[in-house]
Parts: C-alpha cells; structure tokens; sequence
C-alpha cells in the first residue's frame, strides 16, 4: 500500500526535523556552495591520504530535484559522509533517492554508510562492486579510524546499481546522466551530467592542481579525455579534486599535459632499455612545479605506467 | 613526512652517500651492526654455514631500493658492483627477510661475467630488512641489506597491467649494447592472492627461472620464485658490451617453457 502524496511530504517534514536536531549536535553540516540551482557542491582540501583530515580531500556534493536529492561521491570517512548528509538536510527535506560513487577511492566512497536507509540506491560503474571488493581489506586496515565502527568492513557498501554504457536518473524536474567510461584514472570511472544546470560531475577523470593519480591506464585517460572534451552543452565542471571551472578544455589541457608527458618519457626510457628505478627518478619531472603533492602520487603513477608501457 | 622525501631526497642523499664513501678511510662495518632477523640466522645457517660473512662497501656493492616503496607488489630492487666485485661474483642471492618465501632469487653468474647492475621487481609483503648476499670466485662471501616499509605485495590482486599471454618475452638493449632488459609475460601468482570476484585464493602459479645464454652455455641464470613481481623483469648490466647473440629461456613452475633471441639492438619480441 502506497501512502499519498501528502503523507509522504508529512513524514518527510518529521524527518527533516528530527534529522536536523540530531545533526545540529553532532554533525556540523558540510560547507557546501550553490553552483547553480539545486547544485551544491563541497571543495576538498589538497592534503595527502595519510595527512589529518585526509577525510575530506574530494570534492563532494548533490543535486536537488523536485522528487529526491542525488548525492555524487561521499567522502573518506563514515563521518564526513554524515556531515554532507547533514548539509543536504539544511538545504532539503526530500529523500535521498541516490547515492552516486564516481569511482571505488577511498576518499570518494567511505562516506557512503552514512547514506544506508529505505529506497536509496547506491550506483556506480559496473566494475565499482569488484574494486571495493579488491580494496575492502586495505580499507578496513589502513582506514580503520574512518569507518563505524572503527575498522568494520561491512561499512563499505556494495553498489546496489550497476552501470554499464550510460544510464539516465531522473530527480523530478532534472535528468542526470551517468557515463561508464573505459580504464583510465580507474576501471571504474563514473561522470554526472546535470542537464539543468549544464554540470559535468568529472569525478577523478579530471584533477586540478593535485596531482592525477594513476590507477588504471595513462594511454587509456588520456583517450577518454579527448572524448570528455567534446561533450556538449557543459557550463560548469566539478572535477574530483581542485577548484570548479566553466573551462574544461582548458582544464583537460593541462592534465593532458602531465599525462602525455609521462607517457612520452617513459616510452622513450622503455626503448632504451632503462630499469624502473632510474625511470621513476627521471620521467615526467618537466611537470613537476605545476602540481601539488608531487612526492606522494608521482612515483607510484611512474610504476603503474611502466609495468603497462612494458606490455604495448 | 618522511613519504614526501622518496625518491629526490633519496636520490640525493645516495649519491652523496656514493661521494662521501668514496674518501680513502676504510669503513669497517661488522655483520653485527647489520639488521638480523630470525628468518635469516636460519638461511644463514643452511646456505653458508660457519663461513664469515663481510659486509659490501661501495667499492664492491650496494643495493638500492627505495625505502618508500612506490608499489609494494613491484618493488624495484637494484644491485651495484663496484670495482672490487665486477668480474669476480659467482652468485648472488636476493632476500625479502619477511616475505613468506624469504628468497626472490639466486642467479649464478659465469666466470668472469662483467656484471655491473642488476634490476628486479619484487613483492614485499610487510617492513623487512632486504638482503643481497653475493659469493665471489675465490669464496668470499660479502653482504648488504637495507630496510624497506611496504605492506601487502605478497596479496596484493593482479594489477591493471595483468593480462596478456604467460610466457611472452620482450627484450630491449640500451643504446650502447651494456645493458638488457628482460620483461616476462606471467601473473607470477604468490599463492597468497585472492581473486575478488570469487573469494577463492589463486593458486601459486610462477617463473621459475630465467637464463640468458650465450654460445650454447648460461652466462646468467637466475632462479626466481613467487617474490618476483607479477610480469617479471631482469635487467643485467654489463661493464663493456654485452655478447651477442643472446637467447633468454624462461621456465615457470607448471613446466612451461618460453625462449626468445636478442642478436643487439633495441625492441625484440618473441612469443
């Protein structure tokens, strides 16, 4: 049995009050900014995965339609995924009907227990269940403090919506559409288009000022790049880390330039017949003062993209 | 942090560690100052019994490998002869004390082989002292170590680079024909993976060795084992130019058996 309209708006209010007393005390609500109408989003800080306050690095946020709210990513810990929801409870009483992770990271995806509650569908690319199943140990583990209770795995949660190719969301009144793109940052990469407001949800398909952290394919993201470059009618980007842009070709630009310039290096060095460790010193570090947190991601991205460059 | 100073303070630091050692004073190091571990008393005990055990200055060898490793499932690990050791080692043992299997490889190499580098991939499953122990023509026996933190290479899943056909050889030289890199096609399963999908481990599934030939005889034969990264790779450097040609045989441990020919140059394939 369905209750009616005026009921469900009746409990929706209940909850809203009652959610927003408990928050009120706990959970100061996550500092978000209206990028447009019923686009709200919250800039992570540029800080490493071991620093404190590693929990809130991503950019997060949601969307509000007329129907129900989608969340897009999370945050790294149980606590900051509480805080967002606290954050949307002050903008909206209406349902969380979406819970988006643009791909499986731990500072994308950790916040999701927070969202766990009647009729909220947790979506993400098809291959998202299989990367959290490879990380849940390592999560558990090394981020034990960031999740409820500490060090649970189960408080990692499984998608519940796979998408493969694009899938369409509708909110009431706005339709996101959802990408499924090939290996790049990861093999789970997931965009989010907001058709209203003309805002492309990168995800970590796009960096700013961090360095790009190569876990899939440097070849592969630099293909999907091009691709994302020429998606139509985009107005505002929200990449996974650093500022929001109304440039995403500029954007990507600069990315692209890291990216290729690594690739090109470590090629070159493959040819040579160069060992890893000489390679890791050497390659890419033409790009090395236009990025952030240099030291912590760029040897690991030389590793990953040799051992793949080995096999071309 | 100490992550944010790998690998240019490392770097840095190693090669004004290589100047500074260059100096004439003689550095007296005991065995007794080097790490001990339980695993290693045992290894020592069963390969070299009561023989002394010296420890490399630079002149004769040292091992680099960065302390914050990169890729905890592909450890670049790398050995340096010096002068006192460039013509004169028979064999060489590389350990990852922690590992489950402690040994990632023993290559013996032919008399008089000019070897200067030797390069690898290894898993490090947890902070362990690294060991390589090298044994001269005349029966020394010298060693350095050093400490690497890292956790889970032994269990790490196959990475996004896993794939392709076990077995496939790809070999480069470098420009000037001193050095070659050998890069192997193989999952090179520990035995301590788990597949994702299914909850279920992977069985150990591994090269077992990978030797370069030269005129029909080994010049260089590495026996490895699942502390080898997945996609195994060796590169050996020499001090003058390589022989030619050279034909890399590499076995794995279901009885497989791979070989392809490098005559000089660079990109060479063999399936």
């Amino acid at each position: 049995m369905l209750p009616g309209t005026r009921f469900r708006i009746a409990l929706a209010a209940i909850a809203f009050f009652m959610s927003a007393n408990s928050f009120a005390s706990s959970h100061a609500p996550l500092e978000v900014d209206e990028l447009a109408p019923g686009v709200f989003v919250h800039v992570g800080a540029h800080k490493a995965l071991d620093a404190q306050g590693h929990d809130d690095i991503a950019n997060l946020g949601f969307v509000v339609g007329t129907r129900c709210v989608a969340v897009i990513d999370t945050g790294g810990s149980v606590r900051t995924g509480r805080a967002l929801l606290a954050a949307v409870r002050v903008r909206t009483a209406l349902p969380v009907c979406h819970v988006i992770s643009t791909h499986g990271h731990v500072d994308h995806v950790l916040g999701n227990a927070a969202f766990r509650g009647d009729g909220t569908a947790f979506t993400g690319h098809a291959n998202l269940a299989a990367s959290l199943e490879r990380s849940r140990e390592l999560f558990a583990r090394d981020y034990a403090d960031d999740l409820e209770p500490a060090g649970d795995a189960s408080a990692i949660v499984a998608p519940t919506n796979a998408v493969t190719g694009t899938q369409q969301l509708d909110l009431g009144g706005r339709t996101l559409t959802l990408r499924a793109w090939p290996l790049s940052h990861t093999d789970a990469d997931l965009s989010v288009f907001d058709d209203a407001s003309g805002t492309l949800w990168t995800g970590d398909l796009l960096f700013r000022e961090r360095l790009p952290a190569i876990e899939g394919s440097a070849t592969g993201w630099l293909a999907v790049d091009s691709e994302l470059a020429r998606l139509p009618g985009v107005r505002h980007v929200v990449p996974g880390h650093g500022a929001i842009t109304a440039d995403l070709a500029g954007a990507l630009t600069r990315q692209d330039a890291y990216l290729r310039t690594l690739v090109d290096d470590i090629r070159a060095a493959l040819k040579r017949g160069d060992a890893m460790q000489d390679v890791i010193v050497k390659a890419g570090h033409a790009q090395r003062r236009d990025w952030q947190l240099w030291d912590e991601t760029h040897p690991r991205n030389v590793a990953r993209v040799y051992q793949a460059l080995e096999w071309e | 942090m100490a992550r944010s100073s790998f690998p240019i303070h490392a770097v840095l630091a190693a090669a004004l560690a290589a100047v500074l050692c260059a100096a004439p004073a003689a550095r007296a190091i005991g065995e007794a100052q080097q790490p001990v571990s339980g695993m290693w008393e045992a290894l020592r005990g069963q390969w070299y019994a009561d023989t002394r055990i010296d420890i490399a200055g630079d002149a004769f060898m040292r091992l680099e490998v960065p302390s914050n490793t990169p890729d905890p499932a592909a450890t670049p690990l790398g050995i340096r002869f010096g002068p006192d050791a460039i013509g004169r080692v028979r064999q060489l043992r590389i350990v990852v004390d922690n590992n489950p299997a402690p040994l990632v490889a023993t290559v013996a190499l032919r008399e008089g082989t000019p070897v200067e580098t030797l390069d690898l991939r290894v898993r490090v499953d947890r902070y362990t002292s690294v060991r390589a122990i090298a044994e001269t023509d005349d029966g020394r026996v010298v060693m350095r170590s050093t400490w690497v933190k890292a956790s889970g290479g032994c269990s790490a899943p196959p990475s996004p680079a896993a794939g392709g056909t076990p077995g496939e050889i790809r070999l480069r030289g470098a420009d000037d024909a001193r050095a070659l890199l050998v890069s192997v096609r193989h999952p090179n399963h520990s035995g301590f993976q788990i597949d994702p999908r299914s909850g279920e481990a992977i069985p150990p599934y591994y090269v077992s060795s990978i030797v370069l030939d030269e005129g029909g005889t080994p010049l260089v034969d590495a026996q490895t084992t699942i502390s080898m990264s997945e996609n195994p790779s060796l590169r050996i450097g020499f001090a003058k130019a390589l022989p030619k040609p050279i034909e890399v045989r590499v076995a794995d441990s279901a009885d497989g058996h791979f070989k392809a020919a490098w005559t000089g140059g660079g990109d060479a394939t063999a399936p």
